[in-house]
């Protein structure tokens, strides 16, 4: 047996800076640390700040995710303030939420994922000249469109917040904008541009409604075969070349999964509360482990700081959370070896485990029992996950599944406007409260915990989708779900370890999120730090 | 054909995301027909780990000839002068940027944290994060006050939080075409042509400002008014084309109604977040704006506001901006 070890620093197109070090044996990824290299403290610049500090500040945790922070941040206040959010307020939270998401996924595909599919490493596959004809950066045929196109749903946010990315336009009590007539005509138009453009001229080469109609992994791999336009689509292209050269095949994953859920049903939730915001949810929340599924509960999160760069190694829930960074020197001969802390969850009968965020939890929450007339319910991606198993491909297209399925709702909550209604109620600024607001970024599950004492923030924190799949192991050594997922690739040139790539990048992380998204009980620990670093 | 590299500090990628807004020039357009040779992106870079690496040092060794080095995101000091909060390549970032920016012909920090250190260098400042050449307004930074690159210049700020894409496109796109004489910066190195003009001109609410008209609830109470005397707009006092060259093609923050925050100002987060600080104009005496617009005073200033008052015609004080 041949055992090398391969450190890969960087591993760019992430999103932020990440290492990579892996153990081969034999040509396959036998195990795997992911490391978060940057530290930037924001949750001790926020303590003792104004309590709607975090408007400002955690957009700019992520200039990705960016209106993902300001939403959850804006439902913490709700919550703590105990506002009331006119029916308006929520539609264009909505609205701008998914216009994010709606840049990020071809952005993320074209500029950051496909260009790994144009690798030498896949020149023998018959479909390998196609794939550098549409996908090569900068010159490629889909890439080009693509990734020009991906501006156009932002446009759409700066209609409602004035500008994408880093606006703070979402408010305790509402929104601060008052679109006229023109913004949502307007935003009409430019919405079915981008559809017209890109989403079904080309990446679905097909209606949005036909695609939506595909109910098992049979029905995909019918749709690939059904016309032309749609076996020559990008989609289509993506299906049949994932196939041909095995991304089906490796990025496993823990295959366990937690979506916080996002976007509300505004007549649910005119009065935000933590205890009811899982019913108020339109693409629901909930934890699906070991084939079992339940509610989501924020009490039964905690984060363990055994390989992170911080001073202890215990599960605490966020609210009581004490983050206390060293020296990554020092750290190392701990054997800590990361930023990212590693969030768990306590799930009922089965205790603290690693739980995968992302598209692919949301679409397998979406088929769980029990929804709504007013939630998501989609059995889509539980069909393929019981048929096929998660991989780097499947994680892609639950991604790129929420195209269509986005797009549809925002055309619905831009019809709902009712423009000479109200967008905003001046809420009670209380001296004291506890929120919580949480959404689904992009990439995953982002939740803000906030402690308001005495009119200032007492504590702040934030835990990101990149923290739930990029942290390290944790105290009982269980692999965090990138680690996981690494385990098990093929790699096929040492030199040129594209496999690495396509698997961290399958879950489409942002390092720039992860290493700064940490409490606040830190403000008086880092003289004590700087003390050690003099040592 | 310009080669350039793009580094991110203590970045929050905000920039790279804002660039790949831009049209005229897209990014694509920059690339394939302007010919800029992007060596390395940390979000468009093919390279990764050895091959990566191997651009850098390259680079700055001169054994690959470097035109344009952008840096986004702040230079990270601490902890204790080791600049380990930020590991980039197996080795502190701070020594990749002091190595780069002696090596590129033109240095160019784009977005509040590489010009002056912007929210992460807010109080308290945890990781002793500072701008390239300023920290906050004081001119030194990481580079120091008399820093020049090769070519002579000093490190040309791009500001924002994030930076306009237009701002960074032509800027670039200048650079690249050897326009370089013609970029006047201003006393914090930003280029004028951007940046003399305030953010509030060209507001669509500068007639309520002229008749100190305000603004007094978001929501629907911003189809009227103006947002400077209630909510702590800094229009009046900051420099930005922001209401010249709109965002995402479409508008601005203060058309939206938000108020400006200052983000073109080494200043911001202002007052550094304090309590009661956020979305409140700040005032003396209860009434009067404790900041007044750039280049006037108390005094005058409220000698103007009773005679504008007294000149405010009716429809400055019905809505605006209805549907």
């Amino acid at each position: 047996m041949t055992t090398v070890d391969l450190h890969v620093s960087p591993l760019g197109r992430v999103e932020g800076d990440l290492d990579v070090r892996v153990t081969i044996d034999d040509g396959v990824v036998s195990s795997a640390w992911t490391t978060a290299g940057m530290f930037r403290g924001f949750e001790m610049i926020l303590r003792g700040k104004d309590p709607q500090a975090g408007l400002i500040v955690t957009p700019r945790i992520c200039g990705i995710c960016g209106g993902s922070h300001l939403y959850k941040s804006a439902y913490a206040l709700d919550t703590a303030w105990r506002t009331h959010v006119p029916h308006n307020a929520t539609l264009i939270r909505n609205i701008a939420q998914a216009c994010e998401t709606l840049q990020s996924i071809p952005r993320y595909f074209y500029a950051l994922f496909a260009i790994d599919l144009t690798n030498k490493n896949y020149a023998n596959s018959p479909l390998y000249a196609e794939a550098v004809r549409r996908f090569a950066p900068y010159v490629g045929e889909s890439y080009q469109p693509g990734v020009v196109l991906s501006s156009k749903p932002v446009e759409v946010y700066a209609m409602f917040g004035g500008q994408w990315p880093h606006s703070s336009f979402m408010v305790p009590g509402g929104v601060m904008s008052a679109p006229t007539l023109a913004e949502v005509t307007r935003s009409v138009a430019i919405l079915e541009h981008w559809k017209d453009e890109w989403l079904e001229g080309q990446w679905l080469g097909c209606e949005i409604d036909r695609w939506l109609e595909n109910r098992t992994w049979e029905d995909v791999l019918a749709w690939v075969d059904e016309n032309e336009s749609q076996h020559d689509s990008d989609c289509g292209f993506f299906i049949r070349y994932c196939l041909d050269i095995g991304l089906d095949k490796f990025g496993r994953g823990v295959g366990n999964y937690l979506a916080t859920g996002t976007y509300f049903q505004p007549e649910l939730y005119d009065h935000p509360t933590i205890e009811g915001r899982n019913a108020a949810l339109i693409n629901r929340s909930g934890v699906f482990a070991n084939g079992q599924f339940s509610d989501f509960d924020h009490l039964r999160v905690s984060e363990d700081t055994a390989h992170s760069f911080y001073k202890g190694s215990g599960l605490l829930h966020p609210w009581e959370g004490v983050t206390d960074p060293i020296d990554p020197a020092d750290g190392a001969k701990e054997g800590k070896y990361s930023w990212a802390k590693s969030p768990r969850y306590d799930v009922p009968g089965q205790g603290y485990i690693p739980l995968e965020a992302g598209p692919l939890a949301r679409r397998i929450t979406a088929a769980a029992p029990g929804a709504a007339a007013h939630q998501d319910d989609d059995p889509l991606f539980l069909d393929i996950y019981h048929k096929i198993g998660p991989s780097v491909m499947v994680r892609q297209l639950a991604r790129m599944h929420e195209g269509p399925k986005y797009y549809k709702w925002v055309r619905g909550w831009l019809d709902a406007i009712q423009l000479q209604e109200s967008f905003h109620s001046k809420p009670v600024e209380h001296e004291s409260g506890k929120g919580f607001g949480s959404t689904e970024a992009a990439r995953g599950s982002l939740s803000d915990w906030i402690v308001i004492e005495n009119g200032k923030i007492a504590n702040y924190q934030v835990v990101t989708p990149t923290a739930w799949n990029i942290g390290p192991r944790d105290g009982d050594g269980t692999l965090g779900p990138i680690e996981q997922a690494l385990v098990g690739a093929p790699i096929a040139d040492q030199e040129d370890p594209v496999e690495l790539g396509l698997v961290a990048r399958s879950f489409d992380s942002c390092l720039v999120c992860t290493v700064h998204a940490y409490d606040g009980k830190t403000g008086q620990e880092l003289s004590r730090f700087v003390v050690n670093g003099n040592i | 054909m310009a080669s350039v590299l793009w580094l991110q500090g203590g970045a929050c990628s905000g920039n790279t995301m804002s660039f790949l807004n831009a049209e005229e020039p897209n990014v694509v357009d920059l690339i394939v027909d302007f010919g800029l040779e992007v060596l390395w992106h940390p979000s468009l870079g093919m390279e990764l780990g050895n091959q990566a690496q191997k651009i850098f040092t390259d680079c700055a060794s001169g054994a690959k000839p470097l035109d344009i080095f952008v840096l986004e995101g702040t230079v990270i000091e601490g902890p204790a002068g080791t600049g380990r909060f930020d590991m980039f390549a197996d080795r502190p970032m701070k020594e990749w940027v002091s190595e780069l920016a002696a090596a590129a012909s033109i240095v160019v920090a784009i977005g509040d944290c590489a010009c002056w250190g912007g929210i992460p260098a807010t109080d308290p400042n945890p990781t002793d994060s500072t701008g390239l050449q300023f920290h906050k307004r004081k001119k030194g930074g990481f580079l120091g006050a008399d820093f020049v690159s090769k070519a002579g210049l000093p490190v040309i700020n791009i500001p924002g939080c994030p930076a306009h894409p237009d701002w960074i496109t032509q800027i670039l796109v200048a650079l690249a075409a050897g326009r370089t004489a013609d970029i006047a910066l201003d006393e914090l190195h930003r280029p004028q042509t951007f940046f003399k003009t305030f953010t509030q001109t060209g507001c669509t609410r500068v007639q309520f400002f002229e008749y100190k008209q305000a603004t007094l609830s978001f929501g629907e109470g911003t189809r009227t008014g103006c947002l400077f005397y209630e909510f702590g707009c800094r229009g009046p006092m900051t420099h930005s084309p922001c209401n010249r060259i709109l965002w995402n093609r479409q508008s601005s923050k203060t058309r939206a109604g938000m108020p400006c925050l200052g983000c073109t100002e080494p200043e911001f987060p202002f007052m550094d977040l304090a309590p009661g600080t956020v979305f409140k104009t700040q005032k003396v005496s209860g009434v009067i704006p404790r900041e007044v617009p750039e280049g006037t005073d108390h005094v005058t200033y409220m000698a103007h506001s009773a005679a504008a008052r007294v000149a405010a015609p009716q429809w400055s004080k019905e809505d605006m901006f209805v549907v």
